[in-house]
């Protein structure tokens, strides 16, 4: 009886340090098993997927045709060659630059309009935001309905304004169909750079002007020398994330213009979708989208770098 | 003497003056004009979802529609497969924002107590972030075509997941790190796991900056257009691909477009405002406190 006794004890306390052990190595190997789903959903759904295409932009991979012979370089040639390709990536630098500068111009103004408290400012403040919650889809169909001739009502009221009737094709004409791309990207994404310019302003210590003013210095000459030093790391930061997500644009000229007239609106995004998905080139648009991962990577780890170096004056 | 000199000088100074009138009248001109550029192209959505078809054309444009018709909302919703856009939207979204924070949740803890990996892999995480869309969705589409998941809700989940993981981390890094370690510290010295103080002292603590996460997580999703671009069709296609069914007609689909467009923003407007104490730390990644 004592046998089993000892036996039954043995076995519990095998038992309760196979757990102590387990919840032990649990505790040691916490940290990362915190990681682990998240690293592996990365893995699986970005890493894999990366060094797939890879490997098919150096094959010619075609749904119709079977095994996947080996072209080198071939693929990477023709979308170099390729002067659509070439004209998107222009167009998308150019784009880019326009709309960042536009919305960081209009977002710093806006944001010393609302630095000091006013009456109504909190409800201001919640319409401001309004395009940052909306899908880049709809601000694009809103832009068109805007836009389109015969139906939308801008042509009409230029004309009000200019006393002649104007019959512009905001959507179908070439320099035309730039301003309007313009024109929804400043709609949507000023309030992006309004709110963190403004987020940045805010944290000016007022107590820093006060003692300009004791010496005398205000208005442009306290913009300058308080101000926008304070403000530039901020500035760093908001231009930075505005610039990485602005290369990507393709959603609003998927809706407003479909690439065209022609390949006029060609983005880099949208050069590679229709490559892909109505041609059907699967691996000379994964070559280009390489290309355009290399080109995106040396902007951020130079963009990065930047703002570290902000963070850390 | 001096003190009132001083005084005398701060308060009438032409300078003091100058300074206190430089944000006068014109910041609420810049203000309005801004706000009817904002809520103009709104305002005309709404009232074309309203308008019967005849108004479209007229000349001069109809403002004020005298005769307002629900019509245009029933077709969007019904003839053009609104409403099962929205079905599978709310459910991709709502899945993919629990699942991105709960995942998320478990990264940003493990970087923010045990800087686990060092600077290089939460950087890493948020690399993630900056990645062109188009170089993940082309062999995402190839793998998904291969293992049956094209065109499935489960395949834009995962998707979804894994892009909205960046932001969700990094969000809640930020929240962890302002949680005062001496709690945790105490429950393990009580005799907790690390499990345990966790998931009963850290998370509830830290609560706020998850629900404001996957509040902005929710919103990345049900906006999102791309992805469900490529990786759905015709039955796991999300709200923001039924615009797709306008594209391309002259003239007659502008009602549906509005109403659909006025069904699908309001939800995410109104989480939007309601989050938007967290907007300044949602917008840069946790990076900026707001």
């Amino acid at each position: 009886m004592s046998r089993v006794g000892e036996a039954r004890r043995r076995e519990a306390g095998l038992m309760a340090g196979f757990s102590t052990g387990l919840s032990l190595w649990g505790d040691r190997h916490f940290k990362w098993l915190l990681l682990a789903p998240g690293i592996g959903l990365i893995l699986a759904l970005s890493v894999y997927p990366l060094l797939f295409s890879l490997w098919v932009s150096f094959v010619n991979y075609d749904f119709q045709i079977p095994g996947h012979a080996f072209v080198g370089l071939k693929n990477f040639s023709q979308v170099v060659l390729d002067p659509v390709a070439r004209w998107s990536l222009v167009l998308t630098v150019m784009l880019s630059a326009a709309n960042v500068t536009l919305e960081f111009a209009l977002g710093l103004s806006l944001a010393l309009a609302m630095v000091r408290p006013f009456p109504g400012r909190s409800l201001v403040m919640s319409i401001l935001i309004i395009p940052l919650f909306i899908s880049p889809v709809i601000v694009g169909q809103v832009w068109a309905l805007l836009l389109q001739r015969p139906f939308g009502p801008t042509n009409y009221l230029l004309g009000l304004l200019l006393r002649r009737e104007v019959t512009i094709g905001w959507l179908s004409e070439s320099p035309w169909v730039y301003f309007a791309l313009i024109l929804s990207d400043v709609w949507q994404w000023t309030p992006f750079m309004f709110v963190i310019l403004l987020a940045g302003l805010t944290s000016i210590p007022p107590n820093l002007y006060e003692a300009s003013e004791l010496d005398g210095i205000g208005g442009w000459l306290a913009f300058r020398l308080i101000t926008l030093p304070l403000l530039a790391p901020m500035i760093t930061l908001a231009i930075t994330f505005r610039l990485l997500d602005a290369i990507r644009l393709f959603d609003t000229i998927f809706i407003m213009t479909a690439g065209g007239p022609g390949t006029k609106t060609y983005t880099s995004s949208f050069y590679l979708y229709t490559v892909g998905f109505t041609q059907f080139h699967l691996s000379q648009a994964t070559a280009g989208s390489w290309i355009l991962l290399v080109l995106t990577a040396a902007l951020v780890s130079f963009l990065v770098r930047r703002l570290l170096k902000a963070e850390a004056v | 003497m001096s003190q009132g000199a001083i005084a005398g000088r701060s308060g009438t100074s032409p300078k003091r003056r100058r300074r206190r009138r430089r944000p006068g009248k014109g910041r609420f001109v810049l203000l309005g004009v801004f706000l009817i550029f904002l809520l103009a192209p709104l305002y005309w959505m709404f009232i074309t979802s309203i308008k019967p078809s005849d108004d479209y054309l007229a000349v001069p444009p109809v403002w004020f529609p005298s005769r307002p018709t629900l019509v245009h909302y029933s077709a969007a919703l019904f003839a053009y497969r609104g409403l099962q856009g929205i079905e599978n939207s709310l459910i991709i979204s709502i899945s993919a924002t629990a699942l991105s924070a709960f995942v998320g949740t478990l990264m940003a803890y493990s970087f923010a107590r045990f800087e686990t990996g060092g600077k290089h892999l939460s950087f890493w995480v948020l690399s993630q972030r900056f990645l062109p869309p188009i170089a993940i969705v082309l062999p995402v589409f190839l793998i998904y075509r291969t293992v049956g998941l094209n065109d499935t809700r489960f395949g834009l989940v995962i998707a979804y997941t894994v892009f909205t993981l960046p932001v969700t981390v990094w969000m809640m890094f930020a929240y962890f790190k302002g949680v005062p370690r001496s709690m945790e510290d105490a429950a393990l010295v009580d005799g907790c796991t690390r499990w345990e103080a966790f998931w009963r002292v850290a998370v509830p603590l830290a609560a706020p900056g998850i629900i404001a996460a996957a509040v902005f997580a929710f919103i990345a999703c049900w906006t999102e257009f791309f992805f469900a671009l490529v990786l759905t069709s015709r039955t796991a296609f999300t709200l923001p691909t039924v615009f797709r069914a306008f594209l391309g007609f002259q003239g007659a689909q502008y009602g549906e477009a509005s109403a659909l467009a006025v069904v699908s923003l309001a939800p995410s407007i109104a989480l939007g405002v309601l989050a938007q104490r967290h907007l300044v730390r949602g917008l840069t990644l946790g990076a900026v406190r707001g």
